[in-house]
């Protein structure tokens, strides 16, 4: 399964693992819009096991970024990839949203 | 070593899986760097997807040519991988830059593709011939 959740007592982890070109960013905004839906005030989105991230996946993750924001919560990609990474990094995603990145200068 | 590989592509999301076996293939056969097989993988997927977004409007199947080329000696040389369409006229790169130092609140949604492949490619040019877009992405190999 490309996409495997753990709740915890205030947060949710999501494990996604592989390509997440088009397709699996889709399914990534389903999980992620669900897991909003039943209220958790964190998200972590692993990305350890992700080989690769498109500007679909980049999309979908800003958005929800942003609508947990405004909600008060927060949603944190946690351990990403060195392909992933880099991916953050080139678009300057890294600094905002990746857990214990240092802030921009 | 030199590789030539011509692929075509329908406008179909069925077909989607064929663009990373055919990338896997040139990057086998053309003895690619991992560091260039990345970056060419995804700036050709944000190729392609932009195709499909923007080139046609008709509802109907369309085809996108793939065309792959490597040619390196002692372990240099470039790889290029040229994406044509015969959608309306569309190029990605007239498109202003991503400001990457706005602020995640205020960022535009669009723009991340094209930003991508400039930052990943070390040449991308754009031409428009006989009613077809032609994108040419170019990355260099280093020994």
């Amino acid at each position: 399964m490309p996409i495997t959740k753990k709740p915890s007592q205030d947060s949710v982890e999501l494990f996604v693992s592989g390509r997440i070109d088009g397709a699996l960013a889709n399914d990534l905004e389903v999980t992620l819009l669900e897991t909003m839906r039943s209220g958790t005030k964190t998200i972590y989105v692993n990305l350890a096991e992700a080989t690769f991230l498109c500007s679909a996946g980049l999309r979908v993750l800003l958005q929800h970024w942003r609508q947990m924001k405004n909600a008060g919560k927060v949603l944190w990609l946690a351990n990403p990839s060195p392909e992933v990474d880099s991916v953050l990094t080139m678009t300057g995603f890294r600094a905002q949203m990746v857990e214990g990145a240092p802030p921009p200068a | 070593m030199n590789f030539v590989a011509e692929h075509r592509l329908r406008n179909n999301p069925a077909d989607a899986g064929q663009l990373a076996i055919w990338m896997e293939d040139f990057a086998k056969q053309a003895r690619l760097p991992l560091s260039v097989r990345q970056a060419i993988d995804l700036a050709l997927e944000e190729c392609v997807t932009n195709v499909f977004s923007y080139a046609w409007n008709d509802g109907r199947e369309h085809w996108v040519l793939i065309r792959f080329k490597a040619d390196s000696h002692e372990g240099s040389g470039s790889a290029e991988v040229e994406v044509e369409d015969d959608g309306r006229e569309f190029n990605p790169l007239a498109f202003p830059p991503v400001d990457v130092s706005v602020p995640l609140e205020r960022r535009p949604i669009g723009g991340l593709g094209i930003h991508m492949i400039r930052q990943l490619m070390d040449s991308v040019t754009y031409r428009r011939e006989n009613g077809r877009n032609i994108l040419k992405l170019v990355k260099r190999i280093t020994a």
